[in-house]
């Protein structure tokens, strides 16, 4: 099993070489940046594929050494390969590479294209790492390091007021997160005196009575930052400000797919009570955010909505699922949550990275126009786009049996119908509005006629850009068949996926078909495919009003931020300044005036004069230390 | 000239070849004395030359300057090498005529100094060099108190002798006085008397309680290993812990003692910063735990509880008046302050985990600390305000400028990756496990309290548009130098931290199991 620890070194490591040729080299030459940046993506992406195909045979693999220790405390630097991280390194690996491939052509004429490039390989290296990491502190780690890389990509185009804030925004709502996060690992730490996770499973299983809800919930902090859920669901759609292949490797495909990952590699330390609340955070982000979809503009934003929504069904599926599979006395019972979101995380990433890129090949087209209300008519002009935007927008509608979201959709509707009526129906509805608005964003961009000069004069891309659009086509159009997988990740989708079976199965097929061709069909009719504005407006304002309020979240955190916390600083600040560093101690310097003094004669006194004085007390230390002083 | 620097330099020399016999490594212990003594000896040739040309004082200074942190590499590269563990290594002594006291010259390094000596070496040739691009009236002054500084703060950490380690703090302390007073920026007459009478106060305090614990120790002499073997009694050591804690809290900025800190910071001239924040500061954590906590277990959990909440409110307090801060040089002064409430944390949790984070985020914090004084006196003299909303848009005309501000930035906000993340994490694990668990979460609102003034201020500098035109550039060559040499220190650390953690590990260890054999009682009071 050597190889299998030499490739996981292998892969965990090219990034980071790549950032540090990078760094090294390539600060003015962004176009050996972009390079380096690409190459070694697709090392990356080849070694995933033959530790999955060749080398690993599937069974979990941990190897650690140890990294630092003070006393008792000892963390270990390890990986840990199951097949939760082996189905997500495939996505890292396979994804990451094809987005690369993309921003070689999106970023061509990017004037810090080097920042770029760079910053994507410490993306890949920070992400890489929490999926082979062995232990909750390691996987703490390279949580912070996503976040810092998400930070500088979303700034990105740095003189841009909203990427100033956004990047801001996601760093420290990130850490709201990880404030709870970092105290359920110490608090799983000191209650199992180990954070790898091979033998945290094994202690769980033997002892499940000190689990307890809390350490759940406080773990789940960790995932409502980065998988933004409910209420920390705030800086996904603002992290839009980024480069669009950044929107599509960081914010949809990989990085806030993590906390989706970390449930799956921790389902052992959740009680019932924990998975309850984790599974109504899930089905009310993905209701609530589908509905705010519907009053978006900009192309990226409604996709950003529409992968919190995703996200939600996933969190929703984990939740669900293991609640479900505890009932159940299958031998993979115990992991039809984690099967179900890892399947739709999975699916989700091919698909929604080929919608985001879908997107960024038209911005590229439109000239960086980003509203759909100015583009229209591109299925023409950009037919290789449109296709494969047109799938992209069928596997998340979740049309029965042609596209991947339908399989990995169907088995988080299964779960909850056969585990929660209220969050089945919730779910079904949410599945039907995504349908709605994804036909809304399809419809008004690519059909109709153009609506503005650069939606006019838009072509097609170069291949550079179109070929990872097509290579995610056919991945979104497979990836919900188990054979499309590398054979050791295979028992994953079969036997851990919870499928329906019967009568269940035709009624799932039913509500699947009625949600998505329903959805799409009045899409078509509501919004017609030439409009200028938004019909939502015209017809129901109040509705549409709803949606754009977006509930009023943003607006109760700025004032938070601007009212609440700016003000206690400024008041402590204030007090600071007046009783600790006046009164007391201004008045404890009333000596001051003796000191002025000195100072003054300090001041007028010249260069000599300063060297004597040193001169005589080193004299006299001199003479100190050969005793002279002891003859008195 | 020549003459007079040999003989300065014979007697102590001829005075360690008789000390020989005291251990093999000879050669290196009179590294350490050298690594003490050349910034000093380079001084006086300054001093006592009386025409030099600017070019020729740089190099005499930057020598005064590169000598120690040689020393001081090759010193942590051999301590490592031999495999002392965490003890004593490199010792040099010789008597000064002083034995009826109990004091003699008496230096070395054990694993509790060590990562501190190495630091005060790294943070010494950052700020030398530094020095001598900086454009300053009376450039040679300027060099030579640096100059003094850097031999104090080399001594404090090499001596074992309890006396040198005071007086070699004093010998750091007044050039920065001198600095503040002669070359600070605004209102710098009222700040430097400030700091005297502060900090000559904090010292003469910590100065008394060193006394008192030699005294009622009954230690056979003036010197840390020596008193490691001593015992104060139970009803003394409340007493005497609490004026070192004081004491030395000042020095280091506890709070309620803290406001000569940010004000002394951001006026002094950048490298006296530089070495005091980053260095000096440092003298009164290391002397409790070098003496302190060892001596006086009793002491130390009676005065728990207070320290517990002083340190909360570095964190806390100091960290909301942190985000009020406009100023750049004062918001990194306060931020400094807070920092240190997270050693005194660990100091608090009193194990082995927390006493060892605690020096590693001393560690680290005098390289970031010492990094982001440097950059800001880049910005500000790029910029001529350190008014933070006056600025912006600083990031397209000096990327690189804006690279190494994000990254001192990210460390010391404790991002992984750099050293300081270890020390936090370890304080925060000791923490946990201490008399109180629940100390955890207002410890933890630190780590979102210094992300939102750490990311606030890289926005409101380096993004955004800039509204005035600034005739300036990116960092030089020669300003990027001692960038990257704290910089560098800091990632090898964060990547792989037992380079230092393991010598830091074992030191602490024993002066626990040594503690733990002098006093059997505190045997419940610490966990290891």
């Amino acid at each position: 099993m050597d190889t299998v620890a030499n490739l996981l070194f292998l892969i965990l490591l090219t990034p980071l070489v790549s950032a540090g040729l990078i760094w090294l080299l390539g600060r003015q030459r962004g176009a050996l940046a972009s390079v380096i940046s690409v190459a070694a993506a697709a090392v990356i992406c080849l070694a995933v594929l033959h530790l999955l195909f060749r080398t690993w045979d599937g069974e979990g693999f941990a190897v650690s050494m140890q990294w630092l220790q003070l006393g008792s405390f000892e963390l270990s630097l390890g990986f840990y390969l199951d097949l939760v991280s082996g189905i997500m390194l495939l996505v890292v690996g396979c994804v990451g590479f094809l987005i690369h491939l993309f921003s070689f052509g999106y970023m061509k004429d990017d004037a810090a294209k080097a920042r770029f490039f760079g910053g994507l390989s410490i993306f890949m290296f920070s992400m890489l790492g929490i999926v082979v990491a062995e232990n909750l502190f390691m996987i703490f780690i390279f949580w912070e390091l996503v976040g810092f890389s998400s930070y500088m990509l979303i700034g990105h185009y740095i003189a841009q007021d909203d990427a100033r804030s956004a990047a801001k925004k996601a760093f420290i709502v990130n850490r709201v997160g990880d404030f709870g996060f970092l105290l359920g690992i110490i608090l799983v730490y000191s209650t199992f005196g180990t954070a790898s996770l091979p033998e945290l499973s094994a202690l769980a299983a033997a002892q499940p009575e000190i689990l307890t809800t809390a350490l759940g919930l406080l773990l789940f902090c960790g995932v409502l930052g980065k998988s933004a859920q409910m209420p920390l669901h705030v800086w996904l759609p603002d992290a839009m400000a980024g480069p669009t292949p950044v929107s599509a490797l960081i914010h949809a495909a990989t990085m806030v797919a993590a906390g989706v990952f970390f449930l799956g590699r921790t389902v052992f330390l959740f009680t019932p009570e924990a998975l309850e609340v984790v599974t109504w955070v899930g089905v009310v982000t993905a209701l609530c955010a589908a509905i705010w979809a519907f009053a978006q503009s900009d192309i990226k934003k409604i996709l950003a909505y529409s992968t919190l929504s995703q996200l939600g069904f996933m969190v929703a599926a984990f939740g669900l699922g293991t609640l479900w599979g505890m009932t159940q006395s299958s031998e993979y019972a115990l992991f039809y949550g984690v099967g179900a979101s890892m399947f739709h995380l999975t699916t989700h990433a091919f698909f929604k990275a080929l919608l985001f890129l879908g997107s960024g090949s038209v911005i590229h087209a439109c000239h960086h126009e980003q509203d759909i209300f100015k583009m229209g008519g591109l299925f023409r002009k950009m037919p290789i786009t449109g296709f494969t935007f047109l799938i992209g927008v069928i596997a998340i509608a979740g049309i029965p049996f042609v596209a991947a979201g339908f399989f990995s959709k169907d088995a988080i509707l299964f779960v909850a119908k056969s585990q929660n009526q209220a969050a089945f129906i919730i779910l079904a509805i949410t599945a039907f509005l995504t349908a709605t608005y994804m036909g809304r964003l399809f419809f008004i961009t690519f059909l109709g006629k153009p609506r503005s000069e650069s939606a006019e004069h838009a072509h097609e891309t170069s291949w550079i850009m179109w070929l990872p659009l097509v290579v995610l086509a056919v991945f979104s159009v497979l990836g919900g068949h188990a054979f499309a997988y590398p054979p050791v990740l295979q028992e994953l989708i079969q036997n851990w996926v919870p499928h329906p079976q019967g009568a269940d199965h035709t009624l799932l097929i039913i509500i699947s078909l009625i949600a998505s061709v329903a959805g799409l069909a009045i899409a078509f009719f509501f919004y017609g495919t030439g409009s200028y504005g938004d019909r939502l407006q015209k017809v129901a304002p109040p509705l549409f009003a709803i949606s754009r309020s977006r509930f009023y979240f943003d607006e109760v955190y700025n004032a938070y931020v601007s009212k609440v916390q700016q003000r206690l600083a400024d008041i402590t600040a204030f007090l600071d300044t007046l009783f600790i560093g006046g009164l007391c101690v201004r008045g404890l310097a009333g000596v001051a005036g003796l000191g002025g003094m000195v100072a003054r004669s300090l001041q007028t006194g010249s260069l000599h004069a300063y060297v004597w004085w040193f001169f005589i007390g080193l004299v006299l230390f001199w003479a100190f230390g050969a005793g002279l002083f002891l003859t008195f | 000239m020549n003459g007079l620097l040999q003989l300065s330099l014979i007697e102590p020399i001829s005075n360690a070849l008789q000390g020989f016999h005291e251990n093999a490594a000879g050669a290196n212990s009179l590294l350490l004395l050298l690594s003490i003594i050349s910034p000093l000896v380079f001084a006086l040739a300054l001093a006592i030359t009386p025409r030099l040309s600017p070019w020729a004082a740089r190099v005499v200074t930057l020598i005064g300057f590169i000598i120690p942190a040689l020393a001081a590499i090759w010193l942590t590269l051999s301590y490592l090498a031999i495999g002392a563990g965490g003890g004593y290594a490199f010792i040099l002594r010789f008597p000064m005529g002083l034995e009826f006291l109990g004091i003699e010259f008496f230096i070395g390094l054990n694993g509790i100094s060590l990562p501190l000596f190495l630091m005060a070496g790294l943070v010494g040739i950052a700020a030398g060099l530094y020095a001598v691009q900086s454009d300053v009236s009376n450039a040679k002054l300027y060099y030579i108190l640096l100059l003094v500084m850097q031999g104090g703060l080399m001594g404090v950490f090499a001596s074992v002798d309890i006396f040198f380690f005071y007086f070699f703090h004093e010998f750091a302390l007044i050039p920065t006085f001198i600095m503040i007073a002669l070359w600070g920026r605004s209102g710098r007459k009222t700040v430097a008397i400030e700091l005297t009478v502060y900090l000559t106060l904090g010292a003469m305090i910590t100065l008394a309680g060193l006394i008192a614990l030699y005294v009622f120790s009954g230690a056979e002499a003036f010197n840390m290993i020596a008193m490691r073997n001593a015992l104060v009694e139970a009803p003394m050591q409340g007493t005497i812990f609490g004026l070192l804690l004081i004491g030395f809290g000042i020095l280091v900025s506890l709070f309620p003692f803290h406001s000569w800190a940010p004000r002394g910071y951001a006026t002094a001239p950048a490298p006296a910063a530089m070495l005091h924040a980053g260095v000096l500061k440092k003298f009164g954590l290391y002397g409790l735990i070098q003496l302190a906590y060892p001596l006086l277990p009793v002491g130390a959990a009676s005065w728990g509880g207070l320290l517990l909440w002083l340190a909360l409110g570095n964190i806390i307090i100091i960290g909301l008046v942190t985000i009020a801060q406009r100023d750049l040089k004062l918001m990194l002064g306060n931020a400094s302050v807070m920092h240190m409430g997270y050693a005194f944390l660990g100091l608090y949790a009193y194990s082995v985990i927390g006493v060892g984070g605690a020096l590693l985020m001393m560690f680290a914090h005098g390289l970031s600390v010492a990094l982001l004084f440097m950059l800001a006196d880049g910005i500000e003299r790029r910029c001529g305000t350190l008014d933070m909303e006056e600025m912006g848009g600083l990031g397209k005309k000096a990327p690189v400028l804006m690279a190494f501000f994000v990254a001192a930035t990210m460390a010391s906000i404790g991002l992984p990756g750099f050293a300081n993340f270890w020390g936090e994490l370890s304080i925060f694990i000791a923490l946990f496990q201490s008399a109180s668990p629940w100390a955890l979460v207002p410890a933890l609102l630190g780590i979102l309290i210094s992300a939102i003034y750490g990311l606030r201020a890289v926005a409101a500098i380096f993004f955004g548009k800039s509204e005035k035109e600034w005739e300036c550039g990116d960092l030089t060559f020669k300003e990027k130098f001692p960038a990257i040499i704290l910089l560098a220190a800091l990632l090898v650390v964060g990547f792989w931290p037992r380079s230092v953690s393991d010598s830091v590990n074992e030191a602490v260890k024993q002066s626990f199991s040594q503690m733990n054999e002098m006093h059997p009682e505190t045997r419940e009071l610490v966990r290891n």
